[in-house]
């Protein structure tokens, strides 16, 4: 049996599951080590270092300010979320069944849709103030368009046929929207559902950058403000832990949805 | 069936009806204007050559299509929206793709304006499903069943609300011979009970002297009236054994020569 040489030992290691945990562990903790102690006395203040980050984020567990701030965060997004998607499914399957009203209006609908609607954030912060209300407000407008859209495209992509078989049976204008309309349109209301999400989450931190009292966006901008690096940082470790776990999230979903879509 | 007794009601009535369609160089004229008048219980067959027109009056009698010039009456009211009276079985079936079989044929019931209790709209399903063959098949989907049972499944989702007039665009067209007699002879028997009257459209002669009371040929587009013969074969008709009385044969060479001439036109077009 020949002898193996070291760096093919090490690649067959790292192929293996622990192997490449330990890998993992190897790099982070190497950069951490170099964060910790390569910089001098200056670049300490600007680059602040692992352990106090982690500490300072200890310090607002214990405070419960963390709790607060995500909360405020969460409670933006998805109540933003909500609204948004609910009144973009309802309008979207309005102008489904009113086509004449959709076309009078689809210009101003395409003109609104295609309007960053960050730019609209200071106008919401002089309407609604700086607290909840006005990232609520940013991200269900940023939402409903996608939605609406989304709704329409599967709206527009149900057989007519389906439509007027139910009509000559009898059916109700809201007995088509909800036996044909709505089930029809499902797939592409789930796929805008889907990547409304992180437009929801990207506009609720920029909405708390630009002006909040309270979010994660707020920490990250008010330490920054400061010249408090530690915070900053620590903040934005908040950050990238959420979106981590909204990544996860959403994939389960996905792959929830994809298996019980199988099934039908 | 009394040829239009001035005292009763025509269940339906084309006044110098016709249909053009704007086509990109023009108008294509789809059904020159027709006169025509179905009485209550009538069971009325149009056959012709394709593209004359037939499907055009069932679309003017469902009030999917407004006539360009003319009228179309039912009950003597003008139609001029859908008309909720009319169940209307559509060349292309129209199901649900995402409803199994058996929630297809069901859905006419969960409307409101027939709602039943849910037992009873089951049963009826039931017995549906068992009388068009289908039992086995209900929790399959439309992509996992074939045309003709897909056409099946359309018939059973319209009769099974029985609308009191029943419009069907070929609707046997996909099946084989000995379940199109079966379904020939439900059909019969259900439209008979329930007293329903019968615009039916087919490529297949036998199949309208069968059924029909009368049978209207339509010539080669722009689609008009040939001919209409009344079928005084006595009812209820033994559907299997009927196309080999005498009278049947008369009947069928009388129409074809009609019909002959119109399908060589029709191919030439």
């Amino acid at each position: 049996m020949p002898i193996a040489e070291p760096s093919q030992l090490m690649t067959r290691f790292v192929a293996t599951v622990p192997g490449r945990i330990a890998a993992r562990l190897v790099v982070i903790g190497a950069l951490l080590a170099f964060w910790q102690f390569a910089p001098g006395k200056a670049l300490r203040f600007w680059m602040s270092g692992p352990v106090d980050i982690v500490a300072r984020l200890w310090s607002w567990i214990l405070d419960g300010s963390l709790w607060e701030h995500l909360g405020a965060t969460l409670t933006a997004m998805t109540l933003g979320y909500g609204i948004g998607t609910a009144v973009g499914i309802s309008l979207g399957l309005v102008f489904g069944f009113l086509p004449k009203l959709h076309r009078v209006l689809s210009p101003y609908i395409a003109a609104l849709y295609a309007m960053p609607k960050i730019a609209l954030a200071p106008l919401f912060i002089i309407v609604f103030g700086i607290g909840i209300e006005s990232r609520v407000a940013l991200v269900a407008i940023t939402v409903f368009f996608l939605i609406l859209n989304s709704t329409l495209d599967g709206v527009r992509n149900v057989d007519r046929d389906l439509t007027q078989a139910l009509s000559l049976m009898g059916a109700t204008r809201s007995e088509v929207i909800r036996k044909v309309l709505l089930p029809a349109a499902l797939p592409w209301i789930f796929t805008g559902m889907r990547i409304s999400v992180r437009y929801a989450f990207t506009n609720t931190l920029l909405a708390e950058l630009i002006s909040a009292n309270m979010g994660i966006g707020f920490l990250i901008e008010y330490y920054s403000g400061m010249f408090d690096a530690t915070g900053t940082y620590a903040a934005i470790l908040v950050l990238v832990i959420m979106s981590v776990g909204l990544t996860e999230v959403l994939s389960w979903v996905e792959r929830t949805m994809a298996r019980g879509h199988g099934r039908a | 069936m009394p040829p239009s007794d001035p005292g009763t009601m025509a269940k339906l009535r084309l006044v110098g009806a016709s249909k053009r369609f704007a086509v990109h160089d023009g108008e294509l004229e789809a059904l020159r204007p027709v006169d025509l008048i179905v009485q209550p219980q009538e069971f009325v067959a149009l056959v012709g050559p394709s593209g004359c027109g037939k499907s055009t009056i069932l679309n003017l009698a469902a009030g999917l299509l407004r006539p360009t010039d003319g009228m179309v009456f039912y009950d003597d009211q003008p139609v001029t929206t859908i008309n909720r009276s009319v169940g209307y079985m559509t060349q292309k079936d129209t199901l649900l793709p995402w409803r199994n079989a058996a929630d297809n044929i069901r859905i006419a019931l969960e409307l409101k304006c027939r709602a039943m209790p849910r037992d009873e709209a089951a049963l009826r399903v039931a017995q549906i499903i068992e009388l068009i063959g289908l039992k086995g098949f209900e929790r399959h989907f439309p992509a996992q069943l074939s045309g003709g049972m897909r056409k099946r499944v359309a018939l059973a989702r319209t009769l099974i609300y029985e609308p009191e007039t029943l419009l069907m665009d070929e609707p046997f067209g996909a099946l084989d011979a000995q379940l199109k007699l079966l379904l020939l002879d439900q059909l019969q028997n259900l439209t008979m009970l329930r007293r329903m009257t019968v615009m039916f459209v087919t490529h297949d002669l036998g199949e309208a002297i069968t059924l029909a009371d009368r049978v209207i040929v339509f010539s080669a587009r722009p689609g008009r009236i040939r001919t209409i013969r009344s079928i005084d074969l006595p009812r209820p008709r033994d559907v299997f054994k009927v196309r080999f009385t005498s009278e049947f044969a008369r009947l069928h060479e009388e129409l074809w020569d009609v019909l002959k001439d119109e399908v060589v036109m029709g191919t030439d077009v």
